[in-house]
């Protein structure tokens, strides 16, 4: 008989972390409890709270908790109304993220969405946001078609970062016009539309300066190791490597280049600077170029850094400079709008202009995107991100 | 010609790791006749286990390596318990066996997130990352001490399958269970055994694994690869298993160094499913009949 029960008590253990890893359960929900609910402007935020992506996805929902906290105890929005930040895991799953957007849109009836930051989970979350007419503002989102789909702007999605061609051809000309380098090599996520979207804008930069690919190699999502594709690049004889993919492979990739005699300087995107890269591989990533949305020791950002450290005792990610960024946004939309309107928001959307820690954001009414962000190119020495310069590449 | 000599061994060391992953798979099939999905989960926890016995128990690794070896044992036979023992009792479907393995496995994955946390962590550098060069060859450390422990480990195996009255008691009972029991052989004691044996090979897997990449909840997607590594070699059979692994490691280093890394897997999973076309029962298998 106790065997019986034993087993039970399995199943419904089973059942229950299901349920609680994989249901309704909101993340986070801060802010006023028991307010008037016309005194309470609900804000919904999704992003990545497990898997790779969850160091990220905690610090922008920690970054945006801070700042609702900051705001309501200076008296909030609107003349008097308190934010609340309403936070889901989309677990980096495009479908999860659908599901997150319909709750939030439907159940929890949030005024915007801020999130997420993955272009995967960003892209097709737009349809649920057109039916409810409620606007978005991703973070770090940085494909072209989480805002322009088919050469038409998709009206309620918005983001604070630049995309994905920016950052390729920024790199690429950086590459080429700068470090004079002119054979470059590829090792790109063939599964994921972060790292294509990169690839393809650097190689066609790359090569329409005059410069050559000699080697592009694939890996798919979950591989852990990268030697075959490494062991034919070091034939190839590249004088850069451009890593269009996220920290923890470039960390693998960066110690199994090293120990296949790949010397020559690494190249990457904004999914490289992480506290975690330095703990992976940080020998095999000194002398690494990196195209940033922020420079972090631009004085601008120190306050915002110390504030977050002070609160949670930890460095803040790239991420949380966008989420802060996104915040200033949608606050100052809200203002403009004079309501808390989900439509009268999307339409101050439209025309926002403001000062954010990583630069000037100025929406463009047919893209939706921030116009004419610089980039900022660092490089790693030591456990440091030094600033090279500002850089921003014609696109034409 | 050095880039085909360093694309087998970087072949040789990716399939070693396939290899001690698939063995664990291979020996509960031949048993029970299903595949426990859940070994991948114990795998990830060997890895945690031997991290936490490095890092927060500061345990010295050799002690820190067989300590996380025999706590993943334990969790092997505890599953084996917990959550097969009782079907098999009701004379279940293996359709149930199964679905019971697939759901331990999601709930060791969503225990660790839900506990330890979803982050990956990383080992200390227990050896050098600077290889050793050969001419223009160079083989990892890491690589080498990896395969010749895995090759150690699967010989005495081998030898403990083939020389020992345990050993011989699991041949048997592979070969018909029922039998077996009818002859007197306690086959209740040889399950759990096999399930001790393959969760000592899954602590090893995990703590090695751990080492060369990182440890996170998701590495159930590389056992995937050394399951099916097991099918392709011959489910049931442990020189199947082996050969299937490395020979897959290397199918899969040898297509992205010489064809396309971007076709890697689809070239390297054709030729898998063409072998098997051929040869139902993979390179090495037990002709079905036998098992029937």
């Amino acid at each position: 008989m106790y065997k019986k029960s034993l087993a039970l008590l399995l199943v419904s253990l089973m059942i229950l972390t299901l349920a609680l890893s994989g249901c309704s359960k909101p993340a986070t929900q801060t802010g006023t409890e028991g307010g008037a609910a016309a005194d309470v402007i609900k804000v919904g935020w999704m992003g990545s709270l497990t898997g790779d992506q969850a160091v990220w996805g905690q610090c922008e929902l920690d970054t945006v908790k801070m700042l609702f906290e900051e705001i309501n105890a200076k008296g909030g929005v609107l003349g008097g109304k308190k934010l609340e930040v309403i936070g889901y895991d989309t677990k980096g799953d495009p479908q999860e993220a659908v599901n997150v957007a319909k709750r939030l849109t439907g159940q929890d009836k949030v005024v915007a969405i801020i999130g997420p930051n993955a272009s995967g989970s960003a892209i097709p979350i737009a349809p649920v946001l057109e039916e409810a007419k409620v606007p978005d503002i991703a973070t770090v989102a940085t494909n072209p078609k989480v805002t322009v789909l088919d050469g038409k702007v998709k009206p309620f999605n918005f983001r604070v970062c630049f995309i994905d061609p920016y950052q390729g051809a920024v790199a690429a000309g950086y590459a080429y016009d700068v470090l004079k380098f002119t054979k470059a090599a590829i090792l790109y996520d063939v599964a994921d539309d972060y790292s294509q979207g990169l690839t393809e804008f650097f190689e066609e930069f790359f090569k329409a300066k005059g410069g050559t690919i000699v080697a592009k190699e694939a890996f798919k999502f979950g591989d852990v190791d990268f030697r075959p594709q490494l062991s034919k690049i070091k034939e190839a004889g590249p004088e850069v490597l451009f890593l269009p993919v996220f920290f923890k492979e470039a960390a693998l990739i960066a110690n199994q280049a090293r120990e296949l005699g790949i010397t020559v300087p690494l190249m990457g995107g904004d999914g490289l600077p992480s506290e975690q890269l330095f703990t992976m591989a940080k020998d095999a990533v000194q002398g690494t170029y990196i195209v940033n949305h922020v420079d972090y020791d631009d004085p601008e950002v120190q306050d915002l850094k110390t504030r977050y450290r002070n609160k949670y005792g930890k460095e803040l990610e790239l991420n949380g400079y966008l989420a802060h960024d996104a915040v200033v946004l949608l606050v100052d939309a809200i203002e403009r709008a004079g309501s808390a309107d989900p439509v009268k928001i999307t339409e101050a959307l439209e025309t926002a202009d403001v000062q954010g820690v990583t630069g000037r954001i100025k929406i463009g009414k047919d893209t939706h995107n921030p116009e004419g962000k610089e980039a900022a190119i660092v490089k790693i020495e030591g456990d440091k991100y030094v600033f090279q310069q500002k850089y921003s590449a014609q696109l034409d | 010609m050095s880039q085909f000599l360093q694309q087998l061994i970087n072949g040789l060391s990716i399939g070693s790791v396939y290899a001690l992953m698939a063995v664990g798979y291979s020996l509960v099939y031949s048993i029970m006749n299903f595949s426990n999905f859940a070994h991948g989960g114990v795998i990830m926890l060997g890895a945690y286990f031997g991290y936490f016995y490095l890092t927060a128990a500061g345990l010295p690794f050799p002690v820190a390596f067989i300590g996380a070896a025999l706590t993943t044992c334990l969790l092997a036979v505890i599953i084996e318990r917990g959550a097969y023992k009782p079907l098999r009792e009701r004379k279940a479907p293996f359709l149930y066996f199964i679905i019971s393995a697939m759901g331990t496995s999601i709930f060791l994955e969503n225990i660790v997130i839900a506990t330890i946390g979803p982050t990956f962590r990383t080992y200390p550098e227990i050896l050098s990352r600077t290889p050793i060069q050969i001419g223009s060859v160079s083989v990892g450390r890491l690589d080498l001490t990896m395969f010749i422990i895995s090759a150690i480990c699967l010989a005495l195996l081998v030898f403990f399958i083939d020389h020992t009255k345990m050993g011989k008691a699991i041949q048997a009972t592979a070969y018909n269970i029922k039998a077996s029991a009818l002859m007197g052989i306690n086959t209740d004691l040889v399950i759990i055994v096999v399930f001790a044996l393959g969760g000592f090979f899954a602590g090893i897997a995990g703590v090695l694994f751990g080492m060369k990449y990182t440890v996170y909840p998701q590495i159930g997607i590389i056992t995937n690869k050394s399951f099916i590594a097991a099918v392709f070699g011959g489910l049931g059979s442990l020189p199947g298993a082996v050969i299937g692994s490395i020979l897959l490691g290397i199918i899969e280093t040898i297509t992205s160094g010489y064809f396309s890394s971007q076709y890697r897997d689809l070239i390297a999973f054709v030729l898998l499913i063409a072998v098997l076309i051929f040869r139902p029962r993979g390179l090495m298998g037990k002709v079905t009949e036998d098992k029937a």
